[in-house]
């Protein structure tokens, strides 16, 4: 079982979350000119890194909150959790 | 022709979540076995969720109900002889009460302008189990740490138990009493996962 640390909660187990995806994606600004090729990147596309990825986790079944993890996609390992509006420790 | 309704004709019956799943007696291995397990369907309950809204600038700190001051702390309990306020989420809480007059208390201390006030009293299912072998219980189906150091009386702790999600209103301890919340319509399902649990241990449904 692994463990995710909430940054409400504290240590729960994973399968009270849920996956996100990825962090860094940005919404293109509204009203501004947008080509279809940003559209796409921004809807569909998504980068597979091996190794360390900031990612958005949902803990649904526990304080309902969204927050943001730092995470080996190779082996597991999560570095650091934190609040949506804060940045990693590390 | 359509005929109206005489509402004069309806007979409303409070029918609790658990009045079909919650049969009275001894069950499991109960047999020369003292201080077993008990459970209990609590009913009548008023429950409130209470949510402050991002742009308000009301200070939690500030806010009590009936001199009950809001939990700051996540996953603790604030109570008295009246009412419990559970901390359920980032400035999201839970008031449970048997006074049925908390509605009115309610909605004076908390301004529709800076909390959404939700009553959910009908739409929960609520299983008190007391007895020392409770957290063996409770363990079975939820992955929460029940470790003495880690969950006291007085803290509470939304999770799930088999799949179903719960929250966990740590009551008092020897014996270990808590209160389990699920929604109504998984009320019959969850207190059967809790009973046959219960089964290793024997119980008593009172």
């Amino acid at each position: 079982m692994l463990e995710i640390k909430c940054p409400y909660c504290g240590k729960r187990s994973q399968n009270e979350f849920s996956y996100g995806g990825d962090a860094t994606v940005k919404r293109p600004t509204l009203g501004e000119e947008i080509s279809t090729e940003d559209w796409d990147n921004f809807v569909y596309f998504r980068d597979n890194p091996r190794g360390k990825h900031t990612e958005l986790w949902h803990h649904v079944s526990g304080c309902r909150q969204w927050f943001k993890a730092s995470r080996d996609t190779a082996t597991h390992e999560i570095f650091d959790t934190c609040k949506m509006n804060e940045a990693f420790n590390e | 022709m359509e005929k109206e309704l005489d509402l004069n004709m309806l007979v409303i019956e409070n029918i609790s979540p658990l009045h079909f799943d919650h049969k009275l007696g001894f069950f499991g291995d109960y047999e020369n076995k003292d201080n077993i397990l008990k459970l209990s369907e609590v009913k009548e309950l008023s429950i409130f969720q209470i949510a402050k809204f991002k742009k308000s600038s009301v200070d939690i700190n500030e806010v009590s109900l009936n001199n009950l001051k809001l939990p700051t702390k996540s996953l603790t309990v604030i109570s008295d002889n009246i009412a419990r306020i559970l901390w359920v989420g980032p400035d999201t809480y839970l008031i449970v009460s048997k006074d049925k007059n908390l509605n009115k208390d309610i909605h004076k201390i908390f301004n529709d302008d800076d909390f959404a006030i939700t009553d959910i009293s009908h739409s929960r299912a609520v299983i008190e189990i007391s007895g020392s072998k409770s957290k063996e219980v409770l363990k079975k189906g939820s992955p929460l740490n029940f470790n003495d150091d880690m969950f006291k009386p007085n803290n509470c702790a939304n999770t799930t138990y088999n799949g179903i999600n719960i929250i966990i209103d740590f009551i008092s301890e020897k014996p270990d009493c808590f209160n389990l919340y699920a929604l109504r319509s998984f009320g019959g399902s969850f207190y059967h996962s809790i009973t046959d649990s219960c089964l290793e241990y024997g119980y008593e449904a009172i």
